[in-house]
């Protein structure tokens, strides 16, 4: 062999050689050799990688298994989302990020977001403590210890779930104490319901077979028994299953068995895409009827009665009825302020969860916003107007926290349709464009719900009415801003901006002075709800006063501190941490659990503490206007105080979530 | 030098046995992806690692054809054999490499097999020094 060759000469001459016949080189497999003449082992490569694929993919774990638990077992219909993932993996990632997956999850590291420190904490029935234990997650009482066993909420607050039965069984009952993931605070449950009193023992141990399954999970299916313990005593047991812990993609679009067996076939995928008509075997919820869509959110974010009433026994078995694509009013009766009480003990039952002229005031009632809004009634409005699941149509990252279109943000959403108020805009608000006053949503659909230990937006979109919601005794979206002025001024200014008569309310349901600001008679005149909302808006960061006017918001704040629901005074503890920061009170220091949640008479300390320092800084602020209840010395005028306080409705409400 | 030394007809037989052995797993994955088969598709690690053994198995098979045919023009001796031998490792270790790393493996991570990967690379590396030295001095 001489110097080596040019490769493409040294190629063809291998190619064209003797090498070609030669059979030791292998070069006779290419063809030199007649078919006939090849023996069959040389054909066992060829099946070699085939085999191997299919024996691990058969006798491997499979990666489907969604969780590895008792109560995940899918329904016969529902493939679950890791399936789905297989297929669609954007949309897949994009549902991964968000809290509707992680509504309920098994606990473990990354899904346990309070901190179990070991360290012993005051309750309401005595000291208990979070710990760790290994793998394990407890609450240690002074009695028992009680390990996670289910975690729901991932986004507010988390809320856990020890087991409580057999091993044949699945029926977790909720602990007493949840973790509030934005305060990063430890709390006991009843603090987020709306109950007085610092709480019952045992009052909030809910069952998550009955209550939160239905909505925190997909393909829920409690399966009560009603077991005959003799003397005509009977007792309920639970033998739950989830198709997914959390919502999931079938929760939205259907169950989807018979998608993934259409669409194995290859080809039948091409010619799919060549149809006109839509997908029969998938619900595409953009694709939906504006009332089935919303029908579809409405299946959680609607409360509601099975209907019939009877059907109660039939969910409470086999899960609920409604699969996406359905209208909801044939499976249930989504609640609303005339809905007969199903306890004889409260009448006011469901009444009570709405503001007097109907409009919902409890979150998870977004679809009777909604749906009873002009731009429903009138309109397109759909939930998908402004949400999204995914990303966005520009292919946006959408936010977890509510989810809104980030294509639409802003004022995107209502301006679509009514888009000669883009150029009207100030002309439309009164306010300056760059104003929160000028945000559609903050006159339209402004923060007067309660959930999650905070005030959320309304879903009923609507025009605000001075007249209108201060008689029902609804807040007043202008007042929840203008928080020192009261309803005449609102229908005043609303005259002259609109050029047409709004009339001035003429009582306030409590009784209290229309002269006082309406937002402070709230506070201290109104129930449960309008105090709620207005300790949580006395602290908003949009609030229309300049720093040195806030004193008298402060004062009144304090004095919330005794209200007699500890979810209110946690609000306005909440709008008071904001306040001492903004003013540099000092107050902080005073703003403790200790103090305002156990004994009142050290409540009653702290509140007069607090005062006296705030009275400290009298000459830090303007004087305040009279009608704000508050002295040029920021000393209250107590028995004016005294006499809004007499005039809170004396009948409790309790109201869960 | 022919094509009968035993480096070069050994490379040559491997050759060929390797494309017959990875190329259908490539014709398999496609299949696997074309009926939606989730058990497969569900593993992204797994589908990784799995295309990755039938490209290498069958570039590297090509590559061993190569060899066969250009090798015995321009090495000699030692040079032949031992880039021979390295290249044939390394075209058994690769492939195979990726393939078990995608057996029984986690959500996260490779099974063990893959430690063959770098192995097999290093004898692929030491073949191509070995071939472009040899053929420098031929």
């Amino acid at each position: 062999m001489g110097r080596a060759r040019p490769a493409r000469e040294t190629i063809g001459r291998a190619l064209a050689g003797r090498s070609w016949s030669d059979e030791r080189s292998g070069w006779a497999i290419l063809g030199a050799v007649p078919a006939a003449r090849i023996p069959l082992r040389l054909f066992f490569p060829l099946i070699v990688a085939p085999v191997a694929v299919m024996g691990t993919l058969a006798l491997g774990p499979d990666p489907l298994i969604l969780e590895p638990d008792v109560l995940v077992e899918r329904r016969a219909e529902d493939r679950g989302a890791p399936h789905c993932g297989t297929c669609h993996p954007d949309q897949h990632a994009s549902w991964w990020g968000t809290y509707h997956r992680t509504m309920t999850q098994l606990p473990g590291p990354r899904s346990v977001r309070g901190e179990f420190d070991g360290v012993l904490r005051e309750g309401v029935d005595g000291p208990w403590a979070p710990l760790r234990r290994g793998d394990a997650f407890l609450m240690s009482f002074p009695d028992r210890e009680a390990e996670i066993a289910l975690v729901v909420g991932s986004h507010v607050y988390q809320q856990y779930f020890e087991r409580i039965d057999s091993s044949e069984l699945s029926t977790y009952r909720r602990l007493p104490f949840l973790w509030h993931i934005e305060e990063r605070a430890w709390m006991p449950v009843g603090r987020v319901f709306f109950h007085p009193g610092d709480g019952v023992p045992g009052r909030h141990a809910a069952l998550w077979n009955e209550n939160c399954i239905f909505c925190h999970n997909t393909g829920p299916r409690p399966r009560m028994r009603t077991t005959e313990a003799g003397g005509g005593e009977a007792y309920r047991s639970f033998d739950s299953r989830v198709s997914e812990l959390g919502i999931a993609c079938e929760a939205c679009h259907g169950p989807g068995r018979r998608h993934v067996e259409r669409h194995a076939n290859p080809l039948l995928r091409y010619v799919v895409q060549f149809e006109d008509s839509d997908d029969p075997t998938i619900v595409h919820p953009e694709k939906l009827s504006q009332e089935r869509e919303v029908s579809l959110c409405g299946q959680c974010h609607a409360q509601r009665l099975p209907n019939p009433h009877e059907r109660i026994f039939e969910f409470m078995a086999g899960g609920p009825t409604f699969r996406p694509g359905d209208l909801l009013g044939d499976h249930v009766e989504p609640l609303r302020i005339d809905t007969p009480s199903v306890d004889p003990s409260d009448p006011d039952l469901f009444r009570k969860r709405f503001w007097s002229e109907g409009t919902p005031r409890l979150t998870a009632y977004e679809y009777q916003g909604v749906t009873t809004s002009p731009c429903f009634e009138a309109g397109a409005l759909r939930c998908d107007s402004c949400h999204r699941m995914h990303r966005s149509a520009r292919g946006r990252e959408v936010d977890p926290r509510a989810q809104i279109d980030p294509d639409l943000k802003g004022d995107r959403a209502c301006t679509g349709c009514h888009a000669g108020m883009v150029d009207a805009l100030e002309r439309h608000t009164g306010h300056a464009p760059d104003s929160p006053g000028s945000r559609c949503v903050a006159c339209h659909m402004p923060r007067i719900v309660y959930g999650l230990l905070g005030i959320r937006r309304s879903h009923r979109i609507e025009s605000p009415d001075p007249r209108r919601d201060i008689e029902a005794g609804r807040p007043n979206a202008c007042t929840l801003c203008h928080l020192d002025r009261d309803g005449g001024w609102v229908a005043r200014e609303m005259t002259r901006i609109f050029g047409r008569p709004f009339e001035a309310p003429r009582r306030r349901p409590d009784r209290a002075p229309l002269d006082v600001p309406e937002a402070l008679a709230s506070l201290l005149s109104g129930d449960v709800l309008q105090r709620a909302v207005a300790a949580q808006h006395f602290g908003a960061p949009e609030v229309a006063l300049e720093s040195g006017a806030k004193a008298w918001l402060v004062a009144h704040l304090i004095v919330t501190l005794g209200d007699g629901y500890p979810a209110i005074r946690h609000l306005a503890r909440r709008s008071l941490v904001a306040l001492d920061e903004e003013l540099e009170l000092g107050l902080a220091s005073g703003l403790a659990d200790e103090g305002l949640f156990g004994d009142p008479e050290r409540r009653r300390e702290v509140i007069s503490e607090l005062l006296t320092r705030l009275a400290g800084h009298r000459d830090r602020f303007d004087v305040p206007p009279p009608a704000t209840l508050l002295g040029s010395d920021l000393r209250l005028d107590l028995d004016r105080v005294q006499a809004l306080l007499e005039l809170q409705s004396s009948s409790p409400i309790s109201i869960g979530e | 030098m022919d094509s009968s030394d035993p480096a070069v007809s050994k490379t040559l037989r491997l050759g060929w046995i390797l494309l017959a052995v990875w190329l259908p797993l490539g014709l398999t994955l496609e299949a696997l992806h074309g009926f939606k088969v989730a058990v497969y598709l569900a593993s992204q690690l797994r589908r990784e690692l799995w295309t990755l053994a039938h490209a290498h198995g069958s570039m590297l098979g090509i590559l061993c054809l190569l060899f066969a045919s250009l090798a015995p023009r321009t090495l000699h001796g030692q040079a032949l054999t031992g880039a021979g031998r390295a290249l044939r490792t390394a075209a058994i270790l690769m492939p195979v490499g990726f393939f078990l790393g995608g057996v029984l493996n986690s959500e996260g991570d490779a099974s063990p097999g893959i430690l063959l990967v770098p192995v097999g690379a290093l004898f692929l590396l030491f073949a191509l020094v070995r071939a472009a030295l040899g053929s420098r001095s031929a």
